[in-house]
């Protein structure tokens, strides 16, 4: 049970005739990195206001830590970056962020340190003393970016981190997520880039039409999936080989090229026991390519072509 | 309480620190010092030695009169006196009459031979004294306030004269028509206090002016600045971290803590040249005594007045910027904030009207009726309580039923403002609001 940092337990929400989220269950484990993905409009951001508490579901509970109380409450262990992000544009960036910090219950002057050395780290320090008004979009998003995590929260959410940020600054952003990730810390983050999700998520849950399709580690959602290709190609004992891609527990379907073949892997069988007994046969191996399905194309099998436009060319941004 | 305690300090900050709340702190003071010299600056700087040629062609002599009378006029007192005019007296008569007023007139602005040029020319004749009529030409005749000063000099002459022409003894008639005044004394519970009716009514004026203007202003700010905070999106980061209530009680707070720095350092600015009013004036080189016409602006206010007063602008304060913050809100733009704002700025205009009906008379129905209504309660107390005695008990009544009122308000207004600061896109209609009070 408290091994979940976040558990959404068969929520839904409703907003004046439209559902935006639909009896939806979701587990973050603690640590590592959760992907939410799903096209816009899908309910990713709809689903971590509620977990967030600043909107209520009508049905369905959020546990937080373990525990019954709402996000407001852990506001101290939570980093939250909104989708729409907003900065006092008059205000310094030194205040603005030493402000966030005391609205999280750091006292005045430990976030002032913070601010100085976060700053600091993201190559802002020249920036300490001007207004936001007065830094450029992406200058900004990383002032906000400091805002979520000047406090060290132990859960990082973060709604759409990477969109509208140049790959330079993606970059920059993208390593101290993952550092706190690798950290034991908690990263939940949305985005409708699949390809994104992939590199750096552990786990990840689909949603589409606010309706959760999939959800679990990267590996099982593939492995479930199906459709994994393995291509052989074998200098050696052709034969062994052949004895091996006969049986039906690791192998689905097989084009046999003589010394190469192209393998389909059975459901739920793992790429590593199909080496495994290729090794043990003494099967003299050339080459040994996993082929899996990309995430794209799982979560296009799986939607539908129709949703799956929406990531395809809705980049709102 | 942390957390509000940084939205205070925020708010606060931010807005001391614009150039708008500088300009507008400084300004108000400097204004005052100014109401207070420049009357006294301009009435001794218009006032230089008038060369004023008499025209005399009467036939009783009254040239004569007029001249010693203006001799006596005196500007300025004790040592530093000086005479006011430099008369000198023509006498002419019949014919020749018009023909030395129209050299005269010509002379007026031109420094000829004979000396510094005149002036002006106050033509005397037995139809002017009949008529009432007289006639004065000069360079300084548009000039009102010399000219009814002129005209002072003058009048009692006249009247002087025509007694005399119909033989009454002149000093008969001024005794007869001696002034009657009422010397009003306002009294407390009791007591004399000292005051006059008049003073009491600069200070019930003055403190519920200070009210609506307090209102207008902060209130306004709050309700613009939940609105750019909604318009900014940072709605959502605070929400994240902490209750709404918690963000409206800081922002009221922050704001109201500015306007009472403002007005503290205004009042502390129009007491201070009240109390040094006099080496103020020197500083300018205005004689004080000279400027005895500019009465002192500030009547001393009690200090019980003072407590009560303090106390019910705060709940005022707090009443209205909780609702101009509901206000903002149900708003996404300042542009829609202006017809939003109605109900709200309709109760205070009704606090004011209220008010002046309260000036006419403190203790009708109506105004007894307004008083314990939460809405005009701020308006009506402090004045009531400054002109006419109000009871302990009746003030405690009153306090404690604005302050359940207001809590009633600030509620449903927090329950407006937790809602409405996370929607966007239309403008909620008061069946909205009446749902975003009800839901949970």
């Amino acid at each position: 049970m408290t091994t979940h940092v976040v558990r959404v337990d068969r929520v839904t929400k409703r907003f004046s005739g439209h559902t935006a989220v639909r009896n939806f269950s979701l587990d973050v484990p603690t640590g590592g990195m959760f992907g939410l993905l799903g096209p816009n409009g899908a309910g990713k951001s709809t689903t971590i206001r509620m977990i967030m508490n600043i909107i209520t579901p009508d049905e369905g509970k959020i546990h937080l830590f373990g525990g019954t109380k709402s996000g407001r409450d852990h506001s101290s262990r939570i980093g939250y970056l909104p989708e729409e992000r907003g900065l006092y544009k008059k205000m310094k960036v030194k205040e603005q962020l030493a402000f966030f910090g005391e609205t999280k219950g750091i006292p005045h002057k430990d976030a002032v340190r913070k601010t100085g050395e976060w700053l600091e780290r993201l190559g802002l320090s020249d920036w300490t003393d001007k207004k936001v008004e007065d830094l450029s979009k992406g200058m900004q998003q990383k002032v906000q970016f400091i805002g979520t995590l000047l406090h060290e929260p132990e859960l990082v959410i973060l709604d759409e981190p990477f969109s509208g940020l140049d790959p330079v600054n993606a970059q920059v952003m993208k390593d101290v997520v993952l550092e706190i990730a690798r950290s034991g810390r908690t990263v939940l983050f949305s985005t409708h880039i699949m390809e994104q999700a992939e590199k750096m998520c552990d786990r990840i849950a689909i949603i589409a039409r606010g309706e959760k399709v999939v959800d679990g580690t990267l590996s099982e959602i593939k492995r479930e999936f199906g459709h994994r290709f393995v291509a052989l190609a074998y200098h050696r004992n052709a034969e062994a080989a052949g004895r091996v891609l006969q049986d039906r527990k690791l192998v689905a379907k097989v084009d046999d090229y003589g010394n190469s073949a192209e393998v389909e892997l059975a459901a739920g069988a793992e790429s590593d026991a199909l080496l495994h007994a290729l090794v043990e046969a003494g099967v003299g191996l050339n080459r040994f390519e996993v082929v899996e399905p990309s995430l794209q194309s799982i979560f296009i099998a799986k939607v539908g072509a129709d949703a799956a436009k929406a990531v395809a060319s809705g980049d709102s941004r | 309480m942390n957390k509000v305690w940084a939205v205070i300090r925020r708010e606060f900050i931010e807005r001391v620190r614009t150039k708008a709340f500088l300009l507008s702190t400084l300004l108000f003071p400097v204004f005052i010092g100014a109401m207070m010299v420049l009357p006294a600056l301009l009435l001794t700087k218009t006032s230089g030695v008038k060369r004023v040629a008499v025209l005399d062609g009467t036939s009783v002599d009254f040239g004569a009169r007029v001249n010693n009378a203006l001799l006596a006029v005196k500007r300025g007192s004790g040592g530093d006196a000086s005479a006011q005019y430099e008369p000198t007296l023509v006498v002419t008569g019949g014919e020749r009459m018009e023909a030395v007023r129209d050299s005269l007139i010509a002379g007026i602005g031109l420094a000829g031979e004979t000396g510094p040029s005149l002036n002006g020319v106050l033509i005397l004749t037995d139809e002017g004294l009949a008529s009432g009529r007289l006639q004065y030409f000069g360079d300084n005749a548009g000039s009102i306030s010399a000219m009814q000063e002129l005209e002072g000099t003058v009048r009692p002459l006249v009247t002087r004269q025509r007694l005399e022409r119909e033989g009454v003894d002149p000093m008969v008639v001024m005794r007869a028509i001696g002034p009657v005044s009422l010397a009003t004394q306002r009294v407390a519970e009791g007591k004399l206090t000292g005051q006059s009716g008049g003073a009491t009514f600069a200070i019930a004026y003055a403190m519920g002016f200070i009210l609506y203007m307090a209102l207008l202003i902060y209130g306004i700010q709050v309700m613009t600045s939940i609105v750019e905070e909604k318009s900014n999106r940072i709605m959502e980061v605070l929400a994240s971290s902490m209750s709404p209530f918690q963000m409206l009680l800081g922002k009221i707070l922050g704001v109201g803590s500015v306007a009472f720095l403002q007005l503290g350092i205004w009042a502390g600015a129009a007491y201070a040249a009240t109390t040094y009013r006099v080496q103020l004036l020197g500083l300018f080189g205005v004689d004080a005594a000279a400027s005895s016409g500019v009465s002192s602006m500030i009547p001393s206010i009690p200090g019980s007045l003072l407590v009560v007063f303090l106390a019910f602008f705060v709940l005022g304060f707090l009443l209205y910027s909780a609702m101009f913050a509901a206000v903002g809100s149900m708003c996404n733009t300042v542009q829609e904030t202006q017809q939003a704002q109605f109900p709200v700025m309709f109760l205070i205009i009704l606090g004011l009207m209220t008010m002046f009906a309260l000036l006419n008379d403190p203790n009708s129905p109506l105004v007894m009726t307004l008083s314990y209504v939460p809405f005009w309660t701020p308006f009506v107390i402090p004045i009531r309580y400054s002109m006419a005695p109000i009871p302990i008990m009746g003030l405690l009544v009153s306090a404690v039923i604005t302050i359940l009122g207001m809590l009633a308000i600030v509620w449903v207004a927090s329950r407006i403002y937790r809602v409405g600061i996370l929607s966007y896109g239309k403008r909620a209609s008061l069946r909205d609001l009446w749902r975003w009070v009800r839901t949970a």
